[in-house]
C-alpha cells in the first residue's frame, strides 16, 4: 500500500529520472501530494511521510511551505542527483527533512527504500512490489527478480538502510557497491558450471530494479542507453538499461569480467530474449563479445543472436557445415571462384558425379584391353601381396611368402629396385636395370620382379609426376614379362619387346 | 595424399595401396573367369568397374568410413554374400528430419550429394560432408590408378 504508493511515484517522471526526487518541484509536490491523494488504503505505518500526507489534504499547505523553505536554502546534500538538477536535491531534500520526521534511519533515496526502514520484512516487501508497478518492465523481470529480489535485497537494503541518516552523497554509490558484490557472489553461486543458463541475469535484474529508482547516480549510463525496448515502457527502459550497463561494466571491473559479461551477454538459452540481448548486448559495449566454445557441452549465444538452444544448436551446425564446406572447396578443382554454400555445393555434387563417370569410363576401357593384354599371373599377382607399396611393407612382407626360394632373390631384387627407386635414372636405363635381373634369375623370381614394378610404378607415380611416363614403360614391361610363359624364353622377349 | 586437418580427418592411403588391392580384383576376375569373355562386355564392363569401387573402399579402410561401408555392403549384397560388420552406433536419423529450420539451400543440395555417395542416406548434413571429402580423395585416388592401368596396358 504504501508501497504502492512509493511505486507509483516512479512513475510520473519517467524519462527524466527514475526517481519521483527529481521532478520539479512544484509538480513533484503536487504529485506527491495526488499520489498521497490517490491512494486509497490508510496508511499502517505511521513513519512514512506519505502516509502523513494521504492523512491530511491540510498538510499541503505544509509541504507548499516546506518546499518554498527548501528552494530558499539550497543544501546540496546529494551531489549524486545532478541529473534533475537542483531540483532534484531540493525535493530529496524536502523528502528527506519530511522523512526524518517520522523515520530516523531510512532516508534512503530510493522509492523502495524508505518504506522498509523497520524490519528486514519491509524491505522484502518493496522488493517484492517493484514489479508489479514495474509492470511495463518486461515480464521477465518480474519473473526472475521475484524469487532473487528478496533473496539479494535484504543484505543490501539493509546496508542501504544502515548508510542512510539522511540522503547522502555516499547513499548511492555506497549501495551499488554493496550491491554489486552480492551481485557478485549471487552470480558466481548461480553461475558456477552453468555457463548457459541464465541465473546470473535475474540477479543481475534483481539488483538492477532497486537500483533504477535511485537511478539518477548514472545519467551517463542512461543517455548512452537510449535505444530501450521497444516492448517495455519508456520508464523501465530508461531504468533497467542503465544499470544494465552500470552494473556490467562494474562486474567488469571486479575482475568477474570474462565469465560474468559472457554469461550476461550469451549464457542465456531460455529466455524471452531480445530485450535481454539488448540490453546486454548494450551494456557490453565495452566488451569483446566472447567467441563460443563450440563442443556439444557448452556453446554460448554471439553477441546479437537469439539464445534458444534450437538457435544455438542450428547455430552451431552451421558452422560445423561451413567448416566442411572449407574443406571441400580445397579439394574440388575450381571451386575457389565460386562463393556461396549452394552453387560450391553444385560444384561439388558436379565434380563427385564427374570423378564416378570416369571409374565408368575408365573400367570399359580396362574391360577392353583386358582380354587382350591384362594376363597377369595369378602366381605374380599372389605374390605381389608380399610387396605391399611401401618398401618397407615390402622387406616385412617377404617374410610371409611361401616361396622360400624366391626370397633372396626378391630380396635382392627389392634392395636394388629401392637404390632404383633412390635414383633418379632415366627410363630407358631403369628400365634395362629391371629387365636385366629377370635374365638371371628363375622363373619365380622373374615374376616377382614384375610384381615388385607395380609398387614401384606407383610410388613413383606418385612422387615424381614427371616419370608418369616412365610408369606406363614400366608396365608394358611388366605386362609383357607377365604374358610369358616361359620366364627363360621371355628374358629374350623382355629384351625384344622393349 | 594425405591431407592434414586437424579436426577432420580425411587421410587417404597412398596410391600404391588403390593399385595394389585393384590389381588383386583384377586378378580374381580373372581367375573366375577363365575363358576369355564369355560374357558380354557390358557384364564385364560392371565388374571390373564393381572391382574397382570394391577395392577402392577396401583400400581406403574398409569398415572405417562410412561410405566404404556401405559400398561394400550394397556389394555384397548383389553378390548375396553375408557381411560381417562390427556393430557400430546408429545416429539418430531423425533427428534430420525434425528439424526444419535448416537452410533448404543446403539440404536440397545434400540430399543430391546423398544419392550420389554410397551411404549418404543415414548421414547428417556435417557428417555427410566429411565422408563426402573423404570419397572425394579416394575416387581421384582410385581414377589415377586405373588411368595408369589403361595407359601402361593400351601402349603396348
Amino acid at each position: 500500500m504504501d508501497n504502492e504508493l512509493f511505486m507509483n511515484t516512479e512513475f510520473p517522471p519517467p524519462p527524466e529520472m527514475a526517481t519521483h526526487f527529481e521532478p520539479p518541484p512544484s509538480s513533484s509536490s503536487a504529485m506527491m501530494l495526488n499520489w498521497a491523494l490517490m491512494d486509497p488504503n490508510p496508511p499502517q505505518d505511521s513513519s512514512f511521510i506519505w502516509e502523513k500526507s494521504t492523512e491530511q489534504q491540510q498538510q499541503q499547505s505544509i509541504f507548499d511551505s516546506a518546499l518554498s523553505s527548501l528552494v530558499s536554502s539550497p543544501t546540496p546534500s546529494n551531489s549524486n542527483f545532478s541529473g534533475g538538477g537542483g531540483d532534484g536535491f531540493l525535493i530529496r531534500e524536502l523528502i528527506g527533512k519530511l522523512g526524518n520526521i517520522g523515520n530516523n534511519n531510512n532516508n534512503s533515496g530510493e522509492i523502495y527504500g524508505t518504506p522498509m526502514s523497520r524490519s528486514a520484512s519491509c524491505y522484502a516487501t518493496p522488493m517484492s512490489s517493484p514489479p508489479p508497478p514495474t509492470n511495463t518492465n518486461s515480464q521477465m523481470m518480474m519473473n526472475r527478480t521475484t524469487p532473487l529480489t528478496e533473496f539479494s535485497a535484504d543484505p543490501g537494503f539493509a546496508e542501504r538502510a544502515s548508510r542512510f541518516s539522511c540522503f547522502g552523497s555516499r547513499s548511492f554509490n555506497g549501495r551499488t557497491n554493496t550491491n554489486l558484490p552480492i551481485n557478485n557472489g549471487n552470480n558466481i553461486v548461480n553461475n558456477s558450471g552453468k555457463l548457459t543458463r541464465v541465473s546470473s541475469t535475474p540477479a543481475l535484474k534483481a539488483l538492477v530494479s532497486p537500483e533504477v529508482a535511485p537511478g539518477g547516480e548514472f545519467p551517463r549510463k542512461r543517455k548512452s542507453v537510449p535505444k530501450g525496448k521497444s516492448k517495455e515502457n519508456p520508464i523501465s527502459t530508461a531504468s533497467p538499461s542503465p544499470s544494465f550497463s552500470k552494473t556490467a561494466e562494474k562486474k567488469e571491473e571486479w575482475g568477474g569480467k570474462g565469465s560474468k559479461s559472457s554469461e550476461e551477454k550469451g549464457g542465456k538459452r531460455r529466455r524471452e530474449d531480445e530485450d535481454e540481448e539488448e540490453g546486454e548486448g548494450e551494456g557490453n559495449n565495452n566488451t569483446k563479445p566472447p567467441e563460443p566454445p563450440k563442443d556439444y557441452i557448452h556453446v554460448r549465444a554471439r553477441r546479437g543472436q537469439a539464445t534458444d538452444s534450437h538457435s544455438l544448436a542450428e547455430r552451431v551446425r552451421r558452422e560445423k557445415i561451413g567448416e566442411r564446406m572449407k574443406l571441400l572447396q580445397d579439394l574440388v578443382p575450381g571451386c575457389n571462384k565460386v562463393t556461396g554454400k549452394a552453387l560450391m555445393l553444385d560444384e561439388i555434387i558436379n565434380y563427385v558425379q564427374s570423378l564416378q563417370r570416369q571409374v565408368e569410363f575408365l573400367s570399359m576401357k580396362l574391360s577392353s584391353v583386358n582380354d587382350t593384354r591384362l594376363d597377369f599371373n595369378v602366381d605374380a599377382l599372389v605374390s605381389k601381396d608380399v610387396m605391399i607399396p611401401s618398401s618397407n611393407n615390402r622387406l616385412h612382407e617377404e617374410g610371409l611368402q611361401s616361396k622360400s626360394s624366391s626370397r633372396h632373390h626378391q630380396q635382392q631384387q627389392l634392395n636394388m629396385y629401392n637404390s632404383n627407386n633412390a635414383q633418379l635414372l632415366p627410363n630407358i636405363s631403369s628400365n634395362n636395370m629391371m629387365l636385366q635381373s629377370p635374365m638371371n634369375s628363375l622363373e619365380a623370381s622373374t615374376l616377382a620382379r614384375s610384381f615388385t614394378h607395380l609398387p614401384t610404378l606407383t610410388q613413383f607415380t606418385d612422387s615424381i609426376s614427371q616419370y608418369q611416363m616412365f610408369s606406363e614403360e614400366d608396365l608394358q614391361s611388366i605386362v609383357g614379362m607377365g604374358v610369358a610363359l616361359n620366364p627363360n624364353n621371355e628374358s629374350q622377349h623382355m629384351k625384344i619387346e622393349l | 595424399m594425405a591431407s592434414a586437418d586437424k579436426l577432420i580427418n580425411t587421410d587417404v592411403p597412398e596410391k600404391d595401396v588403390f593399385a595394389l588391392h585393384f590389381l588383386r580384383s583384377l586378378s580374381n576376375l580373372r581367375t573366375q573367369n577363365p575363358l576369355n569373355s564369355p560374357d558380354k562386355s557390358i557384364d564385364r564392363v560392371r565388374k571390373i568397374k564393381k572391382a574397382a569401387y570394391v577395392s577402392m573402399a577396401r583400400a581406403a579402410g574398409g569398415n572405417s568410413r562410412l561410405w566404404s561401408r556401405a559400398l561394400l555392403r550394397r556389394a555384397a549384397k548383389d553378390d548375396n554374400k553375408s557381411v560381417r560388420f562390427s556393430r557400430r552406433k546408429r545416429k539418430i536419423s531423425s533427428k534430420r528430419r525434425r528439424s526444419n529450420q535448416r537452410a533448404p539451400v543446403v539440404e536440397e543440395a545434400a540430399e543430391r550429394l546423398r544419392n550420389l555417395v554410397p551411404g549418404g542416406g543415414g548421414m547428417e548434413t556435417s557428417k555427410l560432408m566429411e565422408e563426402t571429402a573423404h570419397y572425394i580423395k579416394c575416387l581421384s585416388m582410385q581414377v589415377k590408378v586405373m588411368q595408369c592401368l589403361v595407359d601402361g596396358l593400351s601402349q603396348k
